[in-house]
């Protein structure tokens, strides 16, 4: 009987931990709505050239995973772009409003399903790369706050941010 | 027997939901550099079978619970508990028994000096203290006091989904008598492994470990044994729990007074298998 007591302990540990989904924030229209209210938007269908994402990874600094971009073009100038970047174990989507001016205009954490971390949401921290440009550092301990105890997603968040201007420069503008 | 096994089963199949999401500890006695958020709590089951002598049949099972937190980001600490379950037969040197023993208690804590996401690489220190009732061999009394300080490093790459971890440390034990001839012990201990997230939620890697020990602290006169395992680990994590099974073969070993040449059977075994499973709140 004894091996029981033993053995089933992790068995009640298991058992009690049964619960946990990912928490998704916001759906696409939200997140056009939260960066830019009012605006119209319609939906551009954009595909990268093997060269196109060599310039990105070139400007961003990091690896750009996918040939496709999730944008839409924005009534009036502008940009709004749908992304993920690598979570810890899940992918983080998040959108980036770009203004005319190639500047950040905003940034939304649509999805988020990483156990730790989700201060990343903090309306004052995303508020801090609000009228970056592809000319900015965009690095931790730079000129974006680091969340301490969010470490990793706050760098993927600000390479992401900072990808997705190099896709901008590289693939929208000139549109 | 049997019943180990339905357990473990029973245990196993709790966890398989889809539902289910996470955190981690990529190998099964390789350590990574970061450390719990502040106020965050973890609690681990490790469940470890060493099997396999140079005669005989042997089986020791080891049963872990540990409760680790985090007081600030830098600072975890941690708890444990540990039982065996012990049962060998034919095996020279040992009586044959079937039984459990109490093992001991254990506290951990764990500083990162640098992040390996933002630093370049990841340094931690990590020190263990604890309380070995029965040894894990047979299972037989004793009172070993030890302390085992760890330095850590990490190195990412690929986007934080390549990790190598390298451990280096030592283990300073006091009471290994009467289940050991010797009072008193220093150990070298170590390992690395390397881990690949293939695909979401999931990575796999291989990793090495490696003990040395000197009865009575006699680094020059005294040299019992060294062990260096090596085997391959699997490990899939979700938003409230994660999980780590672990293979691990003696690829070489050498000890005073055996038989064998290339490996080391005294107090270690030729295979062990490492099944880790860690709750997030």
């Amino acid at each position: 009987m004894k091996a029981n007591v033993f053995l089933l302990t992790p068995a009640a540990l298991l058992g009690s931990a049964v619960a946990g989904h990912g928490v998704n924030y916001m759906n696409v229209a939200q997140a056009q709505q939260a960066i830019f209210p009012g605006k119209a938007m319609t939906a551009a269908e954009v595909k990268l050239t093997s060269e196109q994402r060599k310039e990105i990874e070139r400007q961003g600094g990091i690896r750009q995973r996918s040939d496709t971009v999730k944008a839409w073009r924005v009534a009036g100038g502008g940009w709004f772009i749908v992304d993920e970047v690598l979570g810890k174990h899940e992918f983080i989507t998040f959108a980036v409003g770009i203004s005319a001016d190639g500047s950040v205009h905003g940034i939304e954490i649509m999805e988020y399903l990483e156990t730790y971390g989700d201060e990343v949401r903090n309306a004052k921290w995303r508020a801090q790369f609000t009228g970056k440009t592809k000319s900015a550092p965009l690095q931790l301990d730079k000129d974006i706050r680091n969340i301490s105890g969010a470490t990793l997603s706050s760098r993927h968040i600000t390479d992401g941010v900072r990808r997705l201007l190099a896709i901008h420069d590289v693939a929208l503008k000139s549109r | 027997m049997k019943k180990i096994a339905l357990n473990i089963l029973l245990a196993v199949s709790l966890c398989t939901p889809d539902s289910l999401h996470a955190d981690e500890n990529l190998f099964g006695f390789v350590y990574g550099a970061e450390t719990l958020p502040a106020g965050h709590t973890d609690v681990y089951q490790f469940m470890t079978l060493r099997t396999g002598k140079d005669a005989g049949g042997y089986y020791g099972w080891d049963f872990e619970t540990e409760v680790e937190y985090g007081f600030t980001d830098r600072f975890q600490g941690s708890i444990s508990i540990e039982n065996r379950y012990i049962r060998n037969k034919n095996v020279p040197g040992l009586d044959d028994t079937s039984h459990f023993t109490f093992g001991g208690v254990a506290a951990t804590g764990k500083y990162r000096i640098l992040s390996p996401f933002k630093d370049g690489i990841g340094l931690a220190l990590r020190l263990e203290g604890g309380f070995v009732y029965h040894d894990e061999v047979d299972g037989l009394l004793e009172h070993d006091v030890y302390i085992a300080p760890t330095v850590i490093l990490q190195k990412n790459f690929l986007d934080d989904t390549l990790v190598a971890e390298l451990n280096l440390g030592t283990e300073w034990a006091w009471g290994k008598d009467p289940a050991e001839q010797y009072y008193k012990e220093f150990a070298a201990q170590g390992g690395f492994g390397i881990s690949y997230r293939f695909a979401r939620n999931w990575s796999a890697g291989v990793e090495t470990h490696f003990r040395a020990e000197w009865p009575m602290f006699n680094l020059f006169h005294n040299f019992e044994h060294v062990v260096v395992y090596a085997g391959p680990t699997v490990h899939y994590a979700g938003k409230k729990w994660w999980a780590t099974l672990n293979y691990d073969y003696q690829v070489y070993g050498t000890g005073v007074d055996e038989i064998s040449a290339h490996q080391t059977f005294a107090e270690e075994t030729r295979h062990v298998f490492r099944l880790k499973v860690g709750f997030n709140f």
